[in-house]
C-alpha cells in the first residue's frame, strides 16, 4: 500500500515554480490569454448547455400547466385504415381540427385546411382532422367529395375531454414542433389566421422557444388552453376523480351509483349513465354530489393526500 | 381563389364571434297537454314549447341540406297511448356565413305538436308521459353537438263523465294539427 504524503511534507521542488513579474515578463500576457480563452469556452459551453439541456428541461417542467401545455397523445386509426398517432408528428407543426360533417362552420373551413396542407406539408407541417361524427360513413363520403389531403380519424368523447372538452365545433389547436399547444381556436376562422401561426411556428427550430408567439385573430376567454384532467377522464366513473379512494371505497361508491336511477331520461342507473354517456351533465352532477356525500361519511376514512 | 373566397366569408363570420358554450342550455323546452286530463279511447293533444337562445338556431325538421341534423320530438312508447302524428312548424329562411344557400331553421320560440290517442282499455289513474326534444344548434360561427331535452308530463285519465278543461289554449292555437 502506498503511503500518503502529508501536504506540508511535499518537497518544494515538486511544487509548480512560482512566477513573478520580475522573473518572467511574458508570463502574465499568456496567462491572461489562456484565462480569457478558458472563460470564453466556458461561456459558450454554458450557453449551449443552457439552450439545449437546461432550458428545455425547465420549460418542460414549468410550462406544462401554463400557457402552452403539451398536446395530449392519441392513437387512432384514420378513415383509410392507417394508424394515426400524434407522436408520429413530433418535430412538425400540426393543426389539429375537431370537426363534424353536420357542422356548417366546420365544413367551410375544410377547403382552407386542404390548401394549407398543400402549401406547407413539405416544410414540416401537417393538418390532422378529428371528426366527432357518430359514425365514419358520412366522414368517408365527405373526405372523398372534398378530396381531403390530410389524415382524418373518428374521435371520441374521451379524446375531446383530454383536449379540454368540445362544447362546440369546430375547435382547432395549433401545435408547435415541440409538441406544445400554442393556440386554440373555438369556432370557424379565416385560413389566414392559421397560416400566420403555421408560418411563425415553422420558422422556429425544434429547440427554439416561441416566446413572442401570439395567436392570430381575435382571442377570447374560451380560447384559453385548458386541457382535461386524465384522473377524471380515465376514471371507472367518467368525470369523477376516484384517485383518493381505496379499492374497497371505489367499489362501495360504485355500488351507491349502481343503486340509484339517473333522472336525465336515459332509464339507466347513475353508474351506467356515466359509463355510456360521458357528456351527460345531469349524471355527472349527481355522481359528483354522491362523491361529496361519500367523502363526508365518517366510515369511509379517506386519507387526505 | 377558393381560399380567398373562403377567407372573405370567414372574415365576415369573425365579426360575429361569441363562443357557443356557456353553462346555460341553448334550448329550454317544456311539454304541456291541451286539457287538464284525458278520457280513455280519445284523442289527446300535446305541445312542446322550445325556447332557442338568442343568436342560435336549430335545424328545421326538414332541413334544407341533407347533412344537417333535423329537430325531432320523440315520444316514448306507452301502454296508455299511441302517437298518431307529430306536427312541426315551418322554419324561417335565414342566410348564414357558413352556407352558400339560405337555410330553413327554427329560432326564438318553437312550438311542436303531437296528436296522441289514449288506449281503449286504459284505466282511470295518473300516468307519466315521457318524450325528448332532439336538436342540434349552431350560431353563425360554431355548432354544438346534437343533444336532447328530456320531457315529462303527468297524464290524468278520468272517467268519461268528468268534463275536460282546456289549458294553454294560446299555445295550441299555434299548432296546425290538420
Amino acid at each position: 500500500m502506498e503511503e500518503q504524503t502529508p501536504i506540508e511534507n511535499i518537497p518544494q521542488a515538486s511544487k509548480a515554480p512560482e512566477s513573478s513579474p520580475q522573473e518572467n515578463p511574458t508570463a502574465p500576457k499568456s496567462k491572461l490569454l489562456a484565462g480569457a480563452l478558458l472563460a470564453a469556452v466556458l461561456v459558450v459551453g454554458l450557453y449551449y448547455v443552457n439552450r439545449y439541456w437546461i432550458a428545455p428541461a425547465v420549460r418542460a417542467q414549468t410550462k406544462g400547466d401554463e400557457s402552452h401545455p403539451l398536446a395530449p397523445a392519441f392513437s387512432l386509426t384514420d378513415i383509410t385504415g392507417k394508424p394515426l398517432n400524434l407522436s408520429d408528428y413530433q418535430g412538425k407543426v400540426v393543426v389539429l381540427d375537431f370537426w363534424a360533417t353536420w357542422c356548417g362552420p366546420c365544413r367551410i373551413e375544410i377547403p382552407g385546411f386542404i390548401e394549407l396542407q398543400r402549401r406547407y406539408a413539405a416544410q414540416g407541417f401537417t393538418m390532422i382532422g378529428i371528426s366527432m361524427d357518430d359514425s365514419p360513413e358520412p366522414v368517408v363520403d365527405f373526405y372523398k367529395q372534398f378530396q381531403m389531403n390530410y389524415p382524418v380519424a373518428i374521435g371520441n368523447d374521451r379524446l375531446g375531454e383530454l383536449y379540454g372538452g368540445m362544447p362546440g365545433l369546430p375547435t382547432t389547436f395549433v401545435i408547435g414542433r415541440d409538441g406544445r399547444i400554442y393556440a386554440k381556436h373555438a369556432g370557424a376562422y379565416d385560413p389566414s389566421v392559421f397560416e400566420t401561426e403555421i408560418k411563425e411556428l415553422l420558422a422556429l427550430g425544434p429547440a427554439d422557444e416561441p416566446k413572442d408567439f401570439h395567436p392570430a385573430g381575435q382571442v377570447f376567454n374560451e380560447n384559453k388552453i385548458e386541457l382535461g384532467n386524465p384522473a377524471t377522464i380515465d376514471s371507472e366513473v367518467p368525470g369523477i376523480d376516484l384517485t383518493r379512494l381505496t379499492a374497497d371505497q371505489k367499489a362501495a361508491y360504485k355500488k351507491i351509483l349502481e343503486s340509484q336511477q339517473c333522472n336525465c331520461g336515459c332509464k339507466f342507473t347513475l353508474l351506467k349513465c356515466r359509463q355510456v354517456d360521458r357528456k351527460c351533465s345531469i349524471s355527472r352532477k349527481l355522481a359528483q354530489d354522491q362523491m361529496e356525500a361519500f367523502l363526508k361519511t365518517k366510515s369511509t376514512g379517506i386519507a387526505t393526500k | 381563389m377558393r381560399m380567398l373566397l373562403c377567407g372573405w366569408v370567414l372574415t365576415l363570420m369573425a365579426a360575429n364571434l361569441g363562443w357557443a358554450q356557456n353553462n346555460n342550455p341553448v334550448v329550454e323546452a317544456q311539454a304541456v297537454m291541451a286539457t287538464d286530463a284525458a278520457h280513455a279511447n280519445s284523442p289527446l293533444k300535446l305541445a312542446v314549447l322550445a325556447q332557442v337562445a338568442a343568436g342560435y338556431h336549430i335545424n328545421d325538421h326538414k332541413p334544407t341540406l341533407d347533412y344537417l341534423i333535423p329537430t325531432e320530438l320523440k315520444v316514448d312508447p306507452s301502454d296508455q297511448f299511441t302517437v298518431k302524428n307529430v306536427v312541426y312548424p315551418k322554419g324561417t329562411i335565414e342566410r348564414f356565413a357558413f352556407s352558400d344557400v339560405p337555410l330553413s331553421v327554427y329560432e326564438n320560440t318553437v312550438v311542436v305538436g303531437a296528436l296522441l290517442q289514449t288506449g281503449k282499455a286504459v284505466s282511470v289513474g295518473t300516468y307519466t308521459l315521457k318524450a325528448k326534444f332532439a336538436y342540434q344548434a349552431c350560431n353563425d360561427h360554431a355548432c354544438l353537438p346534437p343533444t336532447s331535452v328530456p320531457l315529462t308530463v303527468t297524464l290524468k285519465i278520468v272517467p268519461r263523465s268528468v268534463p275536460l278543461k282546456p289549458v294553454e289554449s294560446d299555445v295550441f292555437q299555434r299548432i296546425k294539427f290538420e
